[in-house]
């Protein structure tokens, strides 16, 4: 997944973007990070607690790629990206 | 039928009766000028926004299926079935990457389905072939398992069930069948995007309120994860292993992880999924669902948390063994023991009316595919808009009997195994699609090689795996190089090699490339916004 920021945009852009997918991806993937029991939150092992924090977490991350994304100025001037109903 | 429960019932009825309602309503709601086209029929005019398609995606992708096996998975062996969870998480940024191009180059030649792309990026008749049948393949046996997920809902309920009439015990499933087929054909895309609403607000509910009310009575979380820590430690007499655990132990990581990462980069690859995406109005419609689509996945984890309330309760437990030690009823059990009848009723609703809304996409998506990949591509290239809908008005009701006739005739076993061989076959279009959206590099030759390599190991691998008192098909993960992995992603792994290796060889062979329709190699002419594309109204 090199290029996984789109093409076309700012490099200190697509750079951001690729590092907070990374970090939403491998949060995810590299098990050993969460494949333990402590430390609890309330009665919940860490497996659970951290799996279920981590999913507002990576959404956090998704909305702050699209708000970059957007922020973009060779976004911003396609009227069609910002556009309402198109036909 | 004995042991009914008429307030429950009564309550499953009445809901699914307004679901009916807003089913064939959905045909008038903001009807098409010309409602005979694919555009419409199939893809409700490509105008859904980002509320719209938020319910439509959610509604889609987390199906009842998903709602009764996984804390089946987690109340069978516990910490194993939450790589569901790390799936749902991980599927949304790996979509945020891919899917937005994949949008953007569909509108801009009106595709309506990835096969499609893949024979128009490619050139190749083949690779569009390869792709739509390893969708419509992948789908009929989602689309039984959907029933599954209703039956055990009946069975709970003590409807069907326990009749030694064939006929009378399937006739609920039936009329359901029917009546879904009906407003499917008549409203398409439109009648699953609102229903979708009505599942979602029950799913929300009944979730919210279980996870309040359930672990309070069960006597708290400590409580809960103390019993299934319990069950999990004990030896299973068949294995002569531990059942499972509570945590992931070191040599099931390889597993989890796998299985995350393949079921995630094969979601997409279904064609129901694809429907949801290219039904979107606007490329920005996908990036800001994918930021909120995580909330289902909430929902999922708080859902694969039920295994361990039902494994809590001592009536959920002796209700499993009393029908043959299946565990797909532990969550209608867990409603019916720890609800009062009529919220038992909502739950038992969420579900089943949860199994309508993705089988009528997936239904719709795969007569898609099959209206334009292999009738338009085939046998009739001059179709008209008109009779393209009319035959994937068609193709969607064969999709539907044939499921039925899957679920009804065929054993549950098969149609489970069929959807663990469905997730590895699904994932082995990914190369001609995703990758195809960022490189031409590959020859459309090498691609069907790679394809049909991976679909031969994975189908064999998975023969060979034996697993839950089955000799074949036991499981979805197998050992690979020393570590137990998803099937799937290890003949993605193969696919790649594949295609990879034949690339060179076939150019160097000067066997020729096929036209590019997409043009999606021009820089001038990548979609970004779709805004220089036509709204897909030509057939490519």
């Amino acid at each position: 997944m090199a290029q996984s920021a789109p093409t076309g945009k700012r490099p200190v852009t697509r750079v951001a973007i690729t590092v907070l997918l990374l970090v939403a991806i491998g949060g995810t993937l590299v098990v050993p990070i969460y494949a333990r029991s402590m430390p609890k939150l309330g009665d919940f092992p860490f497996f659970y607690w951290y799996q279920l924090i981590l999913v507002p977490a990576v959404a956090v991350l998704c909305w702050l790629c699209s708000v970059l994304l957007r922020a973009e100025p060779t976004a911003a001037a396609r009227p069609a990206d910002d556009g309402e109903m198109r036909k | 039928m004995s042991h009914v429960n008429t307030v429950a019932f009564t309550i499953v009825v009445v809901s699914f009766l307004a679901v009916t309602v807003i089913g064939f309503a959905a045909a008038r709601w903001h009807p098409a000028e010309d409602p005979m086209h694919l555009n419409e029929w199939g893809l409700g005019g490509r105008g859904f926004g980002t509320f719209v398609s938020w319910f439509l995606l959610g509604g889609d992708l987390y199906t009842a299926y998903t709602f009764i096996a996984v804390p089946a998975l987690v109340y069978a062996v516990g910490a194993a079935g939450f790589y569901a969870l790390s799936y749902t998480i991980l599927v949304w940024p790996i979509v945020f990457i891919f899917a937005p191009r994949l949008w953007s180059a569909a509108r801009a030649r009106g595709y309506v389905t990835p096969a499609e792309f893949a024979r128009g990026r490619y050139g190749s008749q083949g690779l569009g072939l390869a792709v739509a049948l390893t969708g419509i393949l992948a789908t009929m046996p989602y689309i039984a398992l959907q029933l599954v997920g209703i039956e055990s809902v009946l069975t709970v309920m003590g409807v069907g069930g326990s009749s030694g009439n064939a006929f009378v015990k399937d006739l609920p499933l039936i009329i359901a069948f029917i009546v879904l087929a009906a407003y499917t054909y008549l409203a398409g895309l439109r009648a699953p995007a609102l229903i979708a609403f009505v599942k979602d607000a029950l799913i929300y509910v009944t979730v919210i309120v279980a996870i309040i009310y359930i672990p309070a009575r069960l006597g708290g979380w400590g409580h809960i994860f103390g019993a299934a820590s319990e069950h999990l430690k004990t030896v299973n007499p068949t294995t002569g292993k531990p059942f499972g655990s509570l945590i992931v132990t070191p040599s099931g990581e390889w597993a989890y992880a796998s299985l995350a990462l393949g079921s995630a980069l094969a979601l997409f690859m279904y064609p129901h999924a694809a429907t949801g995406v290219f039904a979107a109005r606007e490329r920005k419609v996908i990036r800001r669902n994918v930021a909120m689509l995580p909330a289902y996945s909430l929902v999922l984890g708080l859902i694969a948390l039920f295994g361990y309330m039902a494994r809590a309760t001592p009536a959920v437990n002796a209700g499993v063994k009393a029908h043959g030690g299946n565990s797909q009823l532990s969550v209608p059990l867990l409603f019916e023991h720890m609800f009062p009848s009529w919220f038992a009723g909502i739950g038992y609703s969420a579900i089943i009316i949860g199994a309508l809304v993705p089988a009528a996409i997936m239904s719709i998506a795969a007569a898609n595919l099959f209206t334009r990949s292999i009738y338009n591509e085939f046998f009739n290239p001059d179709a008209t808009p008109a009779q393209e809908t009319r035959v994937a008005r068609l193709a969607s009701l064969v999709m539907k009997v044939g499921a039925l006739g899957f679920a009804l005739e065929l054993n549950k076993t098969f149609s489970i195994n069929l959807q663990l061989l469905g997730g590895i076959w699904i994932l082995q279009t990914f190369p001609a699609i995703v990758i195809g959206l960022y490189t031409s590099w590959f020859h459309r030759f090498a691609l069907i090689t790679g394809w049909a390599s991976g679909m031969v190991y994975g189908t064999v691998q998975a023969y060979r795996t034996p697993g839950g008192g089955q000799a074949h098909f036991g499981a979805s993960t197998a050992p690979v190089f020393g570590h137990v992995i998803y099937i799937a992603i290890a003949a993605f792994a193969v696919n790649l090699v594949v295609a990879v290796v034949l690339t060179p060889l076939f150019r160097a062979l000067r066997l020729p490339n096929g036209y590019d329709e997409t043009q999606l190699s021009q820089p001038s002419a990548d979609p970004a916004d779709g805004s220089a594309a036509t709204t897909g109204t030509q057939v490519p």
